[in-house]
């Protein structure tokens, strides 16, 4: 069984190296990739000190094309399972360790990390949403939900596990505007067992989200575009 | 007040405008053309843009044209037809280059992470080299020759 971990890394010079050391403490068998999505900062340096292996884009081209990136990379080299997530240090490798345990156990081709799930315990210091966060937190959720006819909690995770099924799907089909949800709906729709897993996560470890009410209103709006024009995308597209 | 064009059966387009029209109409082509000459136009792209030319001709030689088309559309004054159609055609243009543009940004964004890709192989694979031999831990060796890389 082998295992890629990747992480999209966007200008993340300062919380990457802590990522990377945390994820080869709790997960040493996987082998890591850091997708630099075109920083201007010293992150793929950084990553290659912190011993990962750096795939770099030409250019910034988006959170979406950046997971792709890991993606195509784990279906080409040959991995079984793969798993990604956030380089600024707000998701715990010893969680999505447990979300790589239900893909290798073959219980699941997609498991998303819940910071919301009612199983999700809250320790001080832990993640605590911002208002707008919420707002768009449960529209998403609600109208994922009805579109998929599967209850989903956590949309915009980015902490997610997959097998190979998934790594066929997603390095070819990825939306670069809108990754974390249209990619939940059409996973469902393709018929992929997609799993939530109740997960701790911890505040950002540095900068700040790039959420203000009016950037969360025009991101809620084009969810919903999205969301509405996936329901009419063909149903079998082949994952293999 | 002027009659209207479906009222007196006739279009009003003095023969000075049909010749400024055909003239800038040949114009518009000329520049296409040399647009193409100069391989700042490919040619595939360049299709769309000579049926417009050649619409501003004909309308311009036979302004009976521009009449039919309005009492199709059942426009009773032919200016408001020829601005709807004209819009319409430039909606329907301005559509068609987003559609060109949102494929060549998949085209980037593909080439962009094969390229990404390729060169994190390549380091991988000059990575593993030294150690070559070590084939049971494959994955954590090639993990520590980046560090001591580095």
């Amino acid at each position: 069984m082998r295992t890629l971990v990747f992480i999209p890394a966007w200008n993340e010079e300062a919380a990457l190296p802590g990522v990377i050391a945390d994820v080869r403490k709790a997960i040493p068998e996987a082998d890591l990739l850091v997708v630099d999505d075109g920083s201007a900062d010293a992150t793929a340096e950084r990553a290659r000190e912190a011993g990962a292996l750096v795939a770099s884009l030409p250019f910034n081209q988006g959170l979406g094309a950046a997971l792709q990136t890991g993606y195509l990379y784990a279906l080409r080299n040959g991995y079984d399972a793969c798993a990604h997530l956030d380089a600024d240090g707000q998701h715990p490798a010893e969680e999505v360790a447990r979300l790589l345990a239900e893909v290798t156990a073959d219980r699941a081709d997609l498991v998303i990390g819940s910071r919301y799930h009612s199983g999700a315990v809250a320790v001080s210091g832990d993640y605590r949403p911002t208002f707008s966060r919420r707002i768009g937190t449960s529209v998403f959720r609600f109208f994922l939900t009805l579109a998929t006819r599967q209850r989903f909690t956590d949309t915009t995770s980015g902490m997610r596990a997959a097998n190979r099924r998934v790594m066929a799907l997603f390095s070819r089909h990825y939306s670069p505007d809108f990754a974390e949800i249209e990619s939940l709906q059409l996973a469902v729709r393709q018929g992929l067992r997609v799993e939530e897993l109740p997960v701790r996560m911890l505040e950002r470890a540095g900068g700040s989200s790039f959420l203000t009410p009016l950037r969360s209103a025009f991101f809620i709006f084009k969810g919903l575009v999205v969301l509405l024009v996936g329901q009419f995308r063909p149903r079998h597209m082949g994952t293999e | 007040m002027l009659p209207l064009a479906a009222e007196t059966g006739q279009v009003h387009l003095t023969s000075q405008t049909r010749i400024v029209a055909a003239v800038l109409a040949l114009f518009f082509m000329l520049m296409i053309l040399e647009l193409i000459r100069r391989d700042r136009l490919q040619e595939r792209y360049s299709v769309i843009w000579f049926v417009a030319g050649l619409g501003m001709l004909a309308g311009a030689a036979f302004p009976g044209l521009i009449e039919v088309v309005a009492n199709l559309m059942g426009v009773r004054n032919t200016n408001v037809a020829l601005f709807s159609i004209v819009l319409l055609l430039l909606l329907g243009l301005a559509l068609n280059f987003s559609v060109i543009m949102s494929r060549q940004a998949a085209q980037i964004t593909r080439l962009a992470q094969e390229r990404a890709i390729e060169k994190a192989q390549k380091e991988a694979a000059a990575a593993e080299k030294p150690l070559g031999k070590d084939a049971g831990s494959r994955n954590s060796s090639a993990i520590s020759t980046t560090e001591d890389a580095a």
